[in-house]
C-alpha cells in the first residue's frame, strides 16, 4: 500500500526538499581534515589565552579609566586653557562717606577698567550695618579698606579684605561707635589689585609659541641630516644594485644590518642616551632624530630603488655607459617620485616626534609639557597641547598638497 | 662582420638556453631570428652584447673578441652594438631628448654625464636621429606619454645615437599592432639599406619573410635553420615550430 507524505488536509511544514538538492548542499559542504580542525580549535584557545593572559599582565580596568576625580582636573583645564591675560596693577578708589548721618542711597566709585566699589547706604549710624561691595578686580587678590578722617587727617585701616574667584567682594560691618568714628564726612581708599591694559598674549603662550618654533626647526634639522645621510647609504643597501660581487653583496648586508638597528631602537630611546652623551637640549633631540631617520629612511629608499624598472637600466648599460652613469641616468630619474614622497612623509612623522624628544630633556615643546605637568599646571600644559595639535595637523595638511603638487 | 663560435649558455641546474651554436653574420645582412619563445633567441642577442654572460664559445665583432673583453674595452664594444627591446625600455619619466641623448653615454667620461655635459655635436646627432623617426616635434615630451610604437622608434634614435656597427632587436615589435608593427620595421628596414647590419628576433614569419634578408631558427638552443626567407617551407615550419603550429598570418 503507498503510504502518503504529509497530511492530506490543512497546511503542513515547508514540503520536503527534492532529493537532488539535499545531496547537493551535502555534496559540496567542504570535508574537514580532522586535524586541521583540531589545528583550527588549538588555535582559537591559544589565542583567547594569550589574550586572557594580556588583559591580566596589563591590568585593563575600566573603571580606573572612567575614574572623574583624577580625570576631572585635566580635562577641565583641556577645554581652558592659558591663552590670554592682562597685567595687573595696584588701583586705588576712592568713596565718600557720612558719618553719623542717615542716608538712603549708595556710594559707587569706578576704576579705569570697569571696576566698581559699592558702599551701602553712603552715610550711617553708630551700629547701622553698611555693607562694602566691589567687582571687577583680580580674583583672589589681598586688598586694604582704609578710611580717612575728615579733613584729611588719620589715614586707618578700616578691614583687610580677599576677592573671590571672580574678583568681587562683600562685605557688611557694623558701623563704630562716635567715639573711634565721630560724625563727619571720611573717605574711604579701597586698595587693590585688578587688571588694567587690554588682554595680550599670556606666558604661556609666548613660551610655547617660542618652543613650537624650536621644535619644528629640530625636526628640520634631524630630517635634513637624516635624509642627507640616508641618501647615499640607501644605494648601498639596494639588492639590485649592490648584488654583483661579493663585496657588494657584504656591504649591502652591512647596510641592512645598520638600517635594521636604527630603527627598531625608538626615538625616545636614542633621545635618552644622547642627552647623557651631549647634555639636555635641543642638539640631543636632532642627533636622536637623524639615527632613527638613517634607519628608516635608508630602508625605504632603498626599497624604492630595489622597486625600480630593470628594462632602462639594462637598455643603458647596453649603449656602453659605466656603473655610475647607468645609476644616474637609469636608476635615478626613476626613483624620483618615490624619495620625495617618502621624504615629505618622514617629515611629517619627525615633526611629531620633536614634539616628544622634550620629554626626555631632547629640547622643543616636549619640555615645556612635561614641566607643567608635574606642576600640576594643567591649564598651562592645555595650551601647550592645542598649540601642539593644531600646529601638527596643519603641517599634516600643508605637506598632503605639497606631495599631491610634486608627485 | 660578426662571427658566434660554438655558443653554449647553460644555467645552474643544467639548462641550456643556447648549445653550441655557431653562425657568421656579413655586413649588411637583415638577419631574423625565429623560433617558440624559450627557444634562445633573447638569449643569444643578449650574449652578443654581454649583458648575459656567455658559458662557453666566442663571439667576434670584426675579429675583436667580444667575449673576452673587460672594463672599458667592453665598454668601448657595447658602444659600437645597438639594441632595441621588446618593452622599449625607455626612462619614463625622462623627455624623448633625455632618452636619445642617453645614447651616447658610452662616449662620455663619468664626470661629462654627472653635468650633464653633452657636447654641442651630440645635440646635432640627437636632432638628427630624432628626425629620423619621424618625431622631431614631441622631443620635449615626456617619454610615457607616447604610444607605443613611437616609444620604439625613440629607443632605435638612442640606438642609432650610438653610430653603431651592429643593431640587435629583440622582439621590437612583439607589443605592438600590426600596422604600427609594420612602421617600425620599416624604420629599420630604411636603416639596414643606408648600411647597417640588423639582428631581429620576430615572432611571425610573415613579417621575417618580408624584412629579413636571411633567416636564422632556433628550437631548444639549437641552430635548426639557416637561409633565404623563401627556403621555409610547410616541413621546415613543422621542424621548428613544431607540429601541432599553424602559421598566422600578420597583414
Amino acid at each position: 500500500m503507498a503510504t502518503r507524505v504529509g497530511s492530506p488536509a490543512g497546511p503542513s511544514s515547508a514540503p520536503p526538499q527534492p532529493a537532488g538538492v539535499r545531496s547537493a548542499r551535502a555534496e559540496l559542504a567542504r570535508r574537514e581534515d580532522p586535524r586541521r580542525r583540531l589545528l583550527r580549535l588549538l588555535s582559537v584557545l591559544i589565542a583567547f589565552g594569550v589574550f586572557v593572559l594580556g588583559w591580566r599582565v596589563t591590568d585593563i580596568d575600566l573603571g580606573k579609566l572612567a575614574n572623574a576625580s583624577n580625570a576631572g582636573p585635566i580635562l577641565k583645564a583641556l577645554v581652558a586653557p592659558d591663552i590670554l591675560s592682562r597685567d595687573n596693577s595696584q588701583i586705588e578708589l576712592q568713596a565718600p562717606f557720612e558719618s553719623g548721618a542717615t542716608a538712603s542711597d549708595t556710594t559707587l566709585a569706578s576704576g579705569p577698567t570697569g571696576q566698581t566699589f559699592r558702599i551701602t547706604p553712603a552715610g550711617a549710624q553708630p551700629g547701622q550695618t553698611v555693607t562694602f561691595e566691589g567687582a571687577g578686580f583680580e580674583p583672589n587678590a589681598d586688598g586694604d579698606l582704609r578710611v580717612v578722617f575728615p579733613g584729611g587727617g588719620r589715614d586707618l585701616r578700616f578691614t583687610r579684605l580677599t576677592t573671590d574667584s571672580r574678583g568681587a567682594f562683600h562685605e557688611e560691618r557694623q558701623w563704630p561707635d562716635a567715639a573711634t568714628l565721630p560724625p563727619g564726612t571720611y573717605t574711604f581708599r579701597l586698595i587693590l589689585n585688578a587688571p588694567v591694559g587690554s588682554p595680550h598674549l599670556s606666558d604661556t603662550m609666548n613660551s610655547s609659541l617660542g618652543r613650537m618654533g624650536e621644535t619644528i626647526l629640530l625636526a628640520l634639522m634631524g630630517t635634513l641630516f637624516g635624509v642627507i645621510i640616508s641618501v647615499p647609504l640607501s644605494f648601498l643597501g639596494a639588492r639590485n644594485l649592490m648584488g654583483g660581487s661579493a663585496v657588494g653583496q657584504a656591504i649591502y648586508w652591512c647596510m641592512r644590518l645598520l638600517f635594521t638597528i636604527t630603527r627598531s631602537i625608538e626615538v625616545l630611546i636614542v633621545g635618552l642616551i644622547m642627552v647623557v652623551i651631549v647634555g639636555i637640549g635641543s642638539y640631543a633631540g636632532v642627533l636622536a632624530l637623524v639615527v632613527h631617520s638613517v634607519g628608516s629612511l635608508g630602508k625605504l629608499y632603498s626599497e624604492a630603488i630595489e622597486s625600480i624598472e630593470p628594462g632602462p637600466v639594462e637598455a643603458i648599460t647596453a649603449t656602453g655607459a659605466g656603473r655610475f652613469q647607468t645609476v644616474l641616468f637609469g636608476v635615478i630619474p626613476q626613483i624620483i617620485p618615490e624619495f620625495l614622497a617618502v621624504t615629505i612623509f618622514w617629515w611629517d612623522h619627525n615633526v611629531r616626534m620633536s614634539t616628544v624628544i622634550g620629554l626626555v630633556g631632547g629640547g622643543g615643546i616636549g619640555y615645556l609639557l612635561i614641566q607643567y605637568i608635574n606642576l600640576l599646571q594643567y591649564n598651562q600644559a592645555a595650551t601647550v597641547l592645542w598649540m601642539i595639535v593644531i600646529v601638527v595637523t596643519a603641517m599634516d595638511y600643508a605637506s598632503a598638497r605639497i606631495r599631491a603638487r610634486l608627485v | 662582420m660578426l662571427r658566434i663560435e660554438h655558443l653554449v649558455k647553460e644555467y645552474p641546474g643544467g639548462v641550456r638556453a643556447l648549445d653550441d651554436v655557431s653562425l657568421t653574420v656579413r655586413d649588411g645582412e637583415f638577419v631574423v631570428l625565429i623560433g617558440l619563445s624559450g627557444s634562445g633567441k633573447s638569449t643569444l642577442l643578449r650574449c652578443i652584447n654581454r649583458l648575459l654572460e656567455p658559458t662557453a664559445g666566442r663571439i667576434l665583432l670584426d675579429d675583436l673578441d667580444i667575449t673576452a673583453a673587460r672594463g672599458a674595452a667592453l665598454r668601448t664594444v657595447r658602444r659600437s652594438i645597438g639594441m632595441i627591446f621588446q618593452q622599449f625600455n625607455l626612462v619614463k619619466r625622462s623627455s624623448v631628448l633625455t632618452n636619445v641623448l642617453t645614447g651616447r653615454l658610452g662616449y662620455l667620461s663619468p664626470w661629462q654625464s654627472l653635468v650633464g655635459h653633452y657636447a654641442e655635436q651630440d645635440y646635432l646627432r640627437a636632432l638628427v636621429n630624432v628626425q629620423r623617426v619621424g618625431l622631431r616635434e614631441r622631443v620635449h615630451q615626456r617619454a610615457d606619454r607616447l604610444s607605443g610604437g613611437q616609444q620604439q622608434r625613440v629607443a632605435i634614435a638612442r640606438a642609432l645615437m650610438q653610430e653603431p656597427k651592429l643593431m640587435l632587436a629583440d622582439e621590437p615589435v612583439a607589443s605592438l599592432d600590426p600596422a604600427t608593427s609594420h612602421s617600425v620595421l620599416k624604420y629599420l628596414q630604411q636603416i639596414n639599406r643606408d648600411g647597417m647590419t640588423v639582428i631581429c628576433s620576430l615572432h611571425f614569419l610573415s613579417l621575417a619573410r618580408t624584412y629579413g634578408t636571411r633567416v636564422i631558427a632556433l628550437k631548444g638552443g639549437r641552430l635548426m635553420f639557416d637561409g633565404l626567407p623563401s627556403e621555409i617551407d610547410e616541413r621546415r615550419f613543422q621542424d621548428i615550430y613544431g607540429e601541432e603550429a599553424v602559421e598566422v598570418e600578420i597583414h
